[in-house]
């Protein structure tokens, strides 16, 4: 039981990706231009992490040890385009914000890291539950770090307008340099807390 | 020798059954998606292209042959004329792939009404600079007959200067959608009267 706790809430902050894994950082810094676009992105590797993870679970004595990685590709790949062809059916508007960034969660290592590191090792159910883990982890920094870009660089969230009319947004952190600024403060501001808090968890 | 065929076999399976899944759900989604593609693509295409209402318009919707494969082409009508027609073509040797566009052609005065980019992969900021209306407005007024050509091959198009490959690609589509026109302008016609033809009679009964 603890053990199931433990892989349920190690995403949410002791292996919170993008930070703590400093694993997928392209969409991370691509898509977060504004809220939503975060959050579509991370329910979308969510989706694609949760049954990536099952089903490689599921199939971890049967693929050989020679090509688990192609085989592990093979499916990674079929869940991406099946995400894609449902987020054309019913949410056009997001799939045409995402662009080739949806088609690229295929090469996006967390999910390929969770296979390798987790989903080969452990059973069908623990495995599901480390890719929601990690996947609402990776849902939660990616609307973060879209939430403070779109505020700060276009005075909304989530579409709605926060700020009066006196703001000037600060358009540069809508623009890919603000992503990179704002993700690099976020991760040290969290080195700085775990520092104060003495975890042993700071990126060397 | 074993070891192998263990290995081909269990890969082979393993892309079979992804084959199969991804097929089962493009067929159930298929509608839907093209559905979509009408109400968010085409449909504000084909209001800028042929200025009218885009639910009027997307019911009025051919399939021609063509020597090049079947186009859709949609119409417009004026108080029982046609007036405006948009192809929609595919233009290949785009930098990310074909690029999909429609071009606007207005029957009676043999002018091009503007293009319009469907859809495209090219590269954001360089290639995807194809959607700008500064390089699709050099399609306005063109006439029918074509030929559209690049300014260095003698035509009047300016290329978008790093994309040459998304230029290209939009200037072939475009020119498929002409040629198509022009030689099948009898076709169209003959279908669009049989298509009006039909709409009567279920008005009727």
């Amino acid at each position: 039981m603890s053990r199931f706790l433990s892989v349920l809430l190690h995403g949410f902050w002791k292996d919170l990706p993008p930070f703590r894994l400093v694993l997928g950082l392209c969409p991370a810094l691509a898509v977060t231009a504004s809220a939503n676009n975060g959050l579509g992105m991370g329910m979308s590797v969510t989706f694609v992490l949760i049954f990536s993870n099952l089903v490689i679970s599921l199939l971890r004595n049967v693929i050989p040890n020679k090509v688990r990685i192609a085989s592990y590709i093979v499916i990674i790949a079929t869940l991406v385009v099946i995400v894609e062809m449902i987020l054309q059916a019913y949410f056009f508007g997001l799939s045409q914000q995402l662009g080739i960034y949806i088609p690229l969660i295929v090469v996006n290592c967390i999910i390929l890291g969770r296979a390798e590191a987790f989903a080969s090792r452990n059973t069908p159910f623990l495995s599901a539950v480390d890719g929601l883990s990690i996947g609402l982890g990776f849902t939660m920094s990616l609307t973060v770090v879209g939430s403070i870009r779109e505020m700060l660089g276009a005075g909304t969230w989530f579409g709605m307008s926060l700020a009066s009319a006196e703001f000037e947004p600060f358009a540069f952190m809508i623009k890919a340099p603000g992503a990179f600024i704002c993700l690099g403060l976020l991760l040290g501001l969290m080195n700085a807390f775990s520092h104060w808090r003495g975890e042993n968890v700071i990126q060397k | 020798m074993r070891e192998i065929a263990k290995l081909v076999l269990v890969l082979g399976l393993i892309c079979g059954i992804s084959a199969g899944s991804l097929a089962t759900v493009r067929t159930r989604l298929a509608d839907r998606i093209e559905q979509q593609n009408d109400l968010f693509v085409r449909g504000p295409a084909l209001e800028l292209l042929l200025q009218q209402p885009a639910n009027d318009i997307l019911g009025h919707k051919l399939t021609i042959d063509t020597p090049e494969g079947s186009m859709v082409v949609f119409y417009s009508q004026e108080s029982g004329t046609v007036c405006g027609l948009a192809i929609e073509t595919i233009g290949k040797g785009g930098y990310g792939g074909d690029i999909a566009v429609m071009l606007g052609v207005n029957m009676e005065s043999n002018k091009l009404l503007g293009l319009e980019i469907i859809k495209h992969q090219e590269t954001p900021g360089i290639g995807s600079q194809i959607e700008k209306s500064a390089f699709r407005n050099q399609w306005l007024g063109l006439p029918a007959h074509g030929p559209i050509q690049l300014t260095n091959e003698g035509g009047t198009i300016d290329g978008i200067s790093g994309a040459t490959y998304s230029t290209k690609a939009v200037i072939q589509g475009s020119q498929k959608a002409l040629s198509a026109y022009m030689n099948s302008k009898d076709q169209i016609s003959d279908l669009i009267q049989q298509s009006d033809a039909a709409d009567q009679t279920q008005l009727d009964s």
